[in-house]
């Protein structure tokens, strides 16, 4: 038995036949019916194209304002790291850096280290860092809550409607196609490839 | 199992030999099962529990308006919500705020019960709790995030609002589940399933 034939279930275990189905097609496993595989067309190309805009994005996201409060005359507008300050100065230090981390550390470096995998990939480049970059990537995916993010700014705004009129910048916008970037960033990457691809290429690397 | 360990970070499957404890592919630790599952998860689900009580009996933001502060607790501020005539973002915040992290405390320790006692139940019913509770502890969050860009909109001198004592225990109630749900291994679910 060759241990590259088979494949196992990572939520039950069960011993599989590995098989890689088309593109665009689903792969479940039969008993518990994880979704083990769903390769997308191009991953490695689209990844990089995806994570190059994501990067371009995350700027305009996190500069412009986003929502404005008008009082008197006076208009608060926010931006990612306003809210954190403001909660930091609130002596709330622990949620800020939640806060921080969450909404702009952990989507920075996600994008960042995609860019970086993918680009090696793209240009066929070998690097021992590669294999920990995916690590990374791999355990940082659940601690990016750009999308948990947005419902709140909604929630928030329903909150603020009966308090003043609100006004919406243009740094909205780029969060929305932020989030709409880092979904199919995260939704097209190949695991299986990336993998086989990182294994090619350092292997190359050594003869 | 069957002489295959999985590796968890890189999903290679690797022969198991003796002496072998690192994926000869991504170099990470290879466990069978998640190591001290069930303890890691029983004690990340004690934590949030406890940190649960004053995440909902403290104010999570006291809206103070000329020097006199009207301190709001989560459940508080979904009535107001409903009240003000704004049902379906009320309900929202209800589901992501108090039913999303109730129903996850109770989830992970009926998982660890099963796995505890080896009840003989339908495993893949609940490998599907396990699944939804991982994928939706994340959304409680909502609260934190809305907290962060009110404190930061409404703050005109006289008028502001405050983060209150409460939103330090309910972020940390969040990441605690995140984690036992995290450490919590659904496989050991499989493992003690006699026939089937």
């Amino acid at each position: 038995m060759n241990s590259t034939h088979y494949d196992a279930c990572p939520e039950c275990d069960l011993l599989l036949r590995y098989a890689r189905p088309k593109i665009g097609e689903k792969a479940h496993c039969p008993r518990c019916g994880f979704l083990l595989s769903r390769p997308h067309n191009q991953s490695i190309k689209r990844t990089f194209a995806l994570s190059i805009a994501g990067l371009i994005m995350f700027f305009p996201a996190n500069l412009l304002p986003m929502v404005g409060l008008k009082v008197l005359g006076n208009v608060n507008s926010g931006i990612l790291m306003s809210g954190v300050i403001a909660l930091f100065n609130e002596g709330m230090v622990a949620v800020a850096v939640v806060v921080f981390l969450a909404s702009i550390l952990f989507p920075l470096v996600h994008i960042g280290l995609s860019l970086l995998i993918s680009g090696h990939l793209y240009f066929n480049r070998p690097n021992r860092y590669l294999i920990s970059w995916m690590r990374w990537r791999h355990h940082l995916d659940e601690w990016v809550m750009l999308e948990v993010y947005l419902l709140s700014i909604i929630v928030a705004c329903v909150k603020l409607m009966s308090l003043a009129p609100l006004s919406f910048g243009l740094g909205l916008y780029a969060f929305v196609a932020l989030i709409i970037i880092t979904t199919m960033l995260t939704a097209g990457v190949d695991n299986a490839l990336f993998w086989q691809r990182i294994d090619q290429l350092n292997k190359g690397n050594n003869h | 199992m069957q002489g295959f360990i999985r590796c968890d970070d890189c999903a290679c499957l690797v022969k198991i030999v003796d002496q072998l404890s690192t994926c000869p592919r991504c170099d990470s630790h290879l466990h069978a099962r998640h190591p001290h599952s069930l303890q890691r998860t029983t004690a990340f689900l004690f934590g949030s529990i406890f940190l649960y009580i004053p995440a909902n009996i403290f104010p999570i933001m006291i809206f103070s308006q000329f020097g006199s502060g009207e301190p709001n607790t989560i459940a508080g501020g979904i009535i107001e919500l409903i009240d003000g005539g704004m049902l379906p973002i009320g309900l929202v915040v209800l589901v992501a705020s108090i039913l999303v992290p109730s129903c996850k405390l109770i989830g992970i320790s009926l998982l660890l019960l099963r796995v505890h006692f080896r009840w003989q139940s339908n495993a893949r019913r609940w490998t599907v709790l396990y699944r939804i509770i991982a994928f939706v502890g994340r959304w409680s969050m909502l609260d934190i995030f809305m907290l962060s860009i009110l404190a930061n909109l409404v703050d005109f001198g006289s008028i502001q609002i405050i983060a209150g004592p409460a939103a330090t225990a309910f972020a940390a109630v969040v990441i605690l589940t995140m984690f036992a749900a995290k450490n919590f291994d659904p496989r050991l679910l499989w493992d003690n399933q006699q026939n089937l």
